[in-house]
């Protein structure tokens, strides 16, 4: 064997080139849109959702649908008609079209959901991060959580509803009066988690503010428990909407409203099914796909997943 | 080699630290005394649990001191103490703290981790110079400007370790706390950043409280070293005068722990293993005492005479060496 000196050359050291990092650049919300896109069964259940929520809102100003205005009230002809090309989900008891009608409810039903979840979590986390924080508001908060936490929400509607009347504002009210104070507590138990870890104490010892220490140290940290929270309170406040309707306590008599329409058609499930099922099954694929794309934005959320 | 000439940065007076769970009191640091001069690296070694962090984080204001008083360029900077010495304070004092991984925002980019401190105190005119300033801070530690946009988990563990450094330097800080700054590294880069810490501080000046458990690093690294055991500093000294004479059990049987690189010694070595509760305790309280200018030492008026018999005989053993 001999020796060929000149296959081999001395390889500079750079010290620059081996601090250089060759993995592509992060950016968390690329990675969050690329980890949610991956599945497919949720891209599905997003375009179902989406196409659900998108119709819901735009169907209803069309067809101008009033429960009040039933022209049809006394043409027996026009009672409780099989769905068909014409009325799509047929029609009810005093020949109301249930087509319109479903998806004037659907509405009313997200946008109750949707701005309640908004509200609630909009004051929850604003007074769950500063409760988490401070040590002598938690003292007095955790009280007034125990008190309200322990009213069973059922009556804090009842009597609201009898005080306010019944009314599509009056219902937001109800829903967010105490409800928030769950969002709260919930965030203020995250908030401890992450509070004393070393990189806030860095922080501290950088002079940095506690308002900044949330929006910079903890609420980043929180976006995917959030989003978890949110996934499963808007089909919660949706489903609590229709429950307090069917009781009578949500919306009156002229909006439009799934819960409502489920109650008055509950006697008819034997012998006009579509009457009471249709309603029932839009509630159930609102309420689940919203719950499904949650979730999986939550999941998405969480870097864990982006590798 | 005298220090009364030297410039006292910080002076911890009396430091007591105590702990309160549900009604148990624990003093983690006990009649702490200590003087740390400009421009030197002051060390603080003992084992875990011995409380040097506490006093590391008590000079932070992390932790509130029970009694005593820490003071800095001559103002009391523990408890309450007006705003602007406060903004004063942060900025002259700064800390490097232990896990990297842990001391960094993980959804901060580098360029925020870094500029923090300069956006809390405003210290930039426009954002030209807060991001000159930052690049100038990273490159001091050898990290490169296209760092910046990248986030804290996409770097190993050196390299955030010199973030954390950067981020302390970008305050122009006077007095650094490093607590263990290199415990959670790898022995390959440890080398590589107490170079760096001994790079920055002859170019700015800087004075360190270096707080370690490595008797190796802290020989390399430390002017004087204090030796601290369950909460109690029991003998401070110059580096070369510590390991040359150690005089408090403690020390000895801390230094007898330092592993030699020789398997021949290493195998001959007698581990000296410390007692508390075997020592002699008779005698008045102990208290810090000067046996020789600049060498502190805990001990009572007995263990003082014992001490100082042992030093002579060390220092006669030397002389006649030579």
């Amino acid at each position: 064997m001999t020796n060929k000196d000149n296959l081999f050359t001395f390889a500079d050291f750079d010290e620059k080139e081996s601090e250089r990092i060759a993995a592509p650049r992060y950016s968390y919300w690329k990675s969050v849109w690329r980890t949610f896109i991956h599945n497919k069964v949720t891209v599905t259940v997003c375009i179902i959702m989406l196409t659900v929520v998108i119709f819901s809102m735009i169907q209803p100003i069309f067809s101008k649908y009033d429960p009040m205005y039933a022209p049809n009230i006394n043409d027996a002809s026009m009672k409780f008609l099989k769905p068909s090309l014409q009325y799509p989900f047929g029609t009810d008891n005093i020949g109301r079209n249930l087509f319109d009608g479903v998806w004037a409810g659907a509405k009313n039903s997200l946008i109750i959901g949707f701005v309640c979840t908004f509200i609630n979590m909009i004051i929850g986390i604003a007074v769950g991060a500063l409760w988490g924080f401070s040590k002598s508001m938690d003292k007095w908060m955790i009280e007034v959580y125990n008190v309200v936490s322990n009213v069973p929400f059922l009556l804090i509607a009842m009597i609201l509803s009898y005080v306010l009347g019944s009314g599509f504002k009056s219902l937001i009210f109800i829903m967010c009066v105490s409800n928030w104070i769950y969002v709260a507590y919930f965030i203020r138990t995250q908030v401890m988690i992450i509070r004393d870890r070393e990189y806030n104490l860095a922080s501290r010892c950088l002079g940095t503010s506690t308002w900044t220490m949330i929006t910079k140290n903890i609420l980043p940290f929180l976006i995917s428990v959030i989003m978890t929270y949110v996934a499963r309170e808007i089909p919660a406040t949706i489903s609590y909407e229709v429950f307090l309707s069917y009781l009578g306590l949500g919306l009156g008599q002229d909006n439009a409203s799934l819960g409502r329409m489920i109650s008055q058609y509950t006697t008819y499930m034997n012998a006009y099914p579509h009457l009471f099922w249709i309603p029932v099954s839009v509630l159930a694929i609102i309420s689940v796909s919203l719950y499904i794309v949650g979730q999986a934005l939550a999941d998405a959320s969480d870097p864990r997943t982006h590798m | 080699m005298s220090n009364k000439d030297k410039e006292v940065l910080l002076s911890v007076k009396n430091l007591e630290v105590t702990f309160h769970n549900e009604g148990r009191r624990f003093r983690a640091v006990k009649n702490a005394n200590f003087d740390i001069y400009k421009g030197e690296t002051f060390s603080l070694v003992g084992e875990s649990g011995s409380g040097k962090t506490t006093i590391g984080r008590a000079i932070m204001r992390i932790n509130t001191l029970s009694a005593g008083e820490v003071i800095f360029k001559g103002k009391r900077i523990s408890g309450k103490i007006s705003k602007e010495d406060d903004r004063d304070v942060i900025r002259s004092i700064q800390m490097i703290f232990q896990d990297p991984a842990a001391s960094l925002n993980e959804r901060a980019t580098i360029e925020y981790c870094v500029s923090e401190g300069l956006y809390n105190f405003h210290l930039y005119k426009d954002e030209e110079e807060r991001i000159a300033k930052v690049d100038k801070a990273l490159e001091d530690v050898g990290l490169l400007p296209e760092h910046k946009s990248r986030y804290p988990h996409e770097f190993s563990g050196g390299q955030r370790q010199r973030v954390g450094i950067a981020r302390a330097m970008i305050m122009e800080p006077e007095l650094i706390v490093a607590d263990e700054p290199i415990s959670a590294l790898d022995v390959s880069i440890r080398a590589q950043v107490l170079n760096l810490m001994n790079k920055l501080k002859e170019e700015k000046g800087l004075t360190y409280l270096f707080i370690a458990h490595d008797l190796s690093v802290v020989r390399f690294i430390s002017d004087r070293i204090a030796v601290i055991h369950l909460g109690r500093i029991v003998e401070i000294a110059e580096t070369e005068e510590l390991f040359k004479h150690p005089l408090h059990p403690y020390t000895i049987s801390l230094l007898s722990a330092v592993p030699m690189p020789d398997p021949q010694i290493e195998k001959a070595k007698k581990l000296v293993v410390y007692d508390e509760s075997k020592r002699d305790h008779s005698g008045p309280k102990p208290v810090l005492q000067e046996i020789r200018p600049g060498h502190f030492v805990f001990a009572n008026d007995r263990e003082m005479a014992e001490y100082e018999a042992k030093l002579q005989e060390m220092e006669k053993a030397e002389a006649s060496a030579k």
